[in-house]
């Protein structure tokens, strides 16, 4: 069990999205996504989940504290939303549509890459996560 | 092909660079436009959702429509994917929220953000609304919003040869159009037709000739028939399930669409048997129409024509049927109605001391209405306001033809 957006949990991330998905998998795209939490549990208020593509393949994933680097895409949102999307207990589209994320980025460009998004997300929730 | 040659060219980019020298005139940082004559006359593409423009002070301009169409809207404009952008009701993703989004990245430190704001008679004009405004205030705290859709207004008065060219080509299609109408309804063909299918006709015509749709927001083709002609100030006459009549006149006012440029003529037809009468009508029409045509040229205002023409039919007896307005505005799609600025008597009207100057199009649009007599005319056609004159556009014949 590792724990929400620590170093560890980050590098699980990695190693199970390069394992996971074959550039083929993510039609070869070049892109970044930024999670930004707001409201943070354990006094820190801001944190983020930054995860880059290159040609399909997993460029970088990074977790840390504060706004994160820019992304393409940049989702901002309060922690307990995100992780009650990672416990399932929350789809992501209905967190979006009630404003409970805010998206950043191009729409059109989004809509394209929202099963690409999913792929991502459903290999994420493979990881035993302890949240706070 | 060397894009410049196409005769239907337009330097979009020169456009933005024309609209950003004047914001810098003016002290405008970010230009927010919302009105359809703004967005056809930046973007090259019809946006019919509510959509916005955003005109940063150096730099490509970025177009906001509804996400379902931004994809399409990208494909037909001039700009790429990643300057139309489309806003969904997300979080984040709402108009108001992506387009404070790139203000704030584009004066981070707040500024002068001129916006449309105003008034007017035609419905899709497109002002920033009251909500839209408070939104925007509210939401860009360290910006001021101004009032600038003149800065896009002065702009657009002369029309460049690109833009004449797509008129033109939206005439000729009309004209087009007018041809199949009549084949239609000659020698008996008008017995049982109506109105809607005279619009039909005409529009299957004019989109085989390569128009893209009906433009005019008031209902693609207008045709009257029978007393609807003659309606007091009818100058608006969505096509009826009505019948064509023997012994009534018929108004076909038809509308091609051509890259955004309207083609918009009227033609009159007397359905036999004609009396002496609606002759008589008809000749006095068709002769103020001959002289409006004439008399159109830079230097004259829309009241010294209108002053001018409105005394020929009181010369010839029919004053009383003329109604005293001789032209509408026309521009790229969503630019139909007032003349000039909007700086006349009755702002956000066509200013009737407008002084006319060469390069300018409008549409000489004249009714002449007999409500006590069932009858009445319409001509409407594009002109290009010259030195000495102008050219009309539609060549159709100036006739009110009689058909048996």
């Amino acid at each position: 069990m590792t724990k929400y957006l620590s170093p560890e949990w980050g590098a699980e991330v990695e190693k199970r999205l390069r394992e996971g998905l074959t550039p083929e998998k993510m039609n070869n795209l070049t892109s970044s996504m930024n999670n930004h939490y707001t409201n943070c549990p354990g006094g820190v208020s801001e944190k983020y989940f930054y995860v880059g593509f290159s040609d399909g393949k997993v460029e970088r994933v990074e977790v840390g504290e504060g706004t994160g680097p820019k992304a393409e895409f940049t989702i901002k949102g309060d922690y307990d939303t995100f992780a009650k999307i990672s416990r399932a207990e929350l789809g992501s589209q209905k967190a979006l549509m009630s404003g409970k994320l805010k998206l950043r980025g191009n729409m059109v460009k989004a809509l394209k890459l929202a099963s690409l998004c999913d792929r991502i997300n459903k290999i994420v929730a493979t990881i035993p996560t302890e949240f706070e | 092909m060397d894009m410049k040659k196409d005769p239907y060219f337009i330097d979009f980019p020169a456009r933005i660079k024309a609209i950003q020298a004047e914001m810098a005139k003016e002290g405008i940082d970010v230009y927010l436009g919302s009105r359809l004559r703004t967005m056809s006359w930046t973007t090259d593409a019809f946006f019919p959702w509510r959509s916005f423009i955003v005109i940063p002070a150096e730099g490509l301009p970025t177009a906001f429509t509804f996400v379902i169409d931004a994809a399409r809207a990208a494909d037909d404009s001039w700009l790429d994917e990643d300057h139309v952008l489309g806003f969904a009701p997300m979080g984040g993703q709402d108009q108001i929220s992506q387009i404070t989004y790139m203000i704030e990245d584009l004066i981070p430190s707040g500024g002068v953000v001129g916006v449309e704001a105003g008034m007017s008679n035609y419905l899709p004009e497109g002002n920033l609304t009251w909500y839209e405004y408070n939104a925007f205030t509210e939401a860009l705290p360290n910006c001021k919003l101004v009032n600038a859709h003149h800065i896009i207004d002065k702009l657009s008065v002369i029309k460049d040869e690109g833009t004449i060219n797509r008129f033109r080509e939206a005439s000729r299609i009309v004209d087009i159009g007018h041809k199949a109408v009549y084949d239609a309804i000659k020698d008996g063909g008008w017995k049982g037709v109506t109105e809607t299918e005279i619009a039909g006709i005409a529009a299957l015509a004019m989109r085989k000739a390569g128009s893209v749709w009906e433009w005019s927001f008031t209902g693609g083709n207008e045709i009257a028939c029978g007393y609807r002609t003659g309606l007091t100030g009818g100058a608006c006459t969505p096509a009826t399930a009505k019948e064509l009549k023997a012994g009534e006149p018929l108004m076909v006012d038809i509308h091609a669409l051509f890259k955004l440029a309207c083609g918009d003529h009227s033609h009159n037809y007397l359905i036999a048997p004609a009396s002496d009468r609606q002759v008589w009508h008809a000749k006095n029409f068709t002769d103020i129409v001959d002289l409006t045509l004439k008399t159109y040229r830079a230097g004259i205002s829309p009241s010294a024509l209108a002053e001018e023409m409105m005394a020929f039919a009181e010369e010839r007896g029919f004053a009383d049927f003329m109604v005293p307005g001789f032209e509408h505005g026309i521009g790229m799609l969503g630019d139909e109605w007032r003349i000039g600025g909007h700086e006349g008597p009755f702002v956000y009207w066509t200013d009737p001391n407008h002084v006319y100057q060469e390069g300018e199009v409008l549409i000489c649009a004249m009714q002449y209405a007999c409500p006590d007599e069932d009858i009445g005319f319409r001509y409407e056609n594009p002109i290009l306001i010259k030195k000495d004159g102008c050219e009309w556009m539609s060549k159709y014949p100036l006739t009110v033809d009689i058909i048996e």
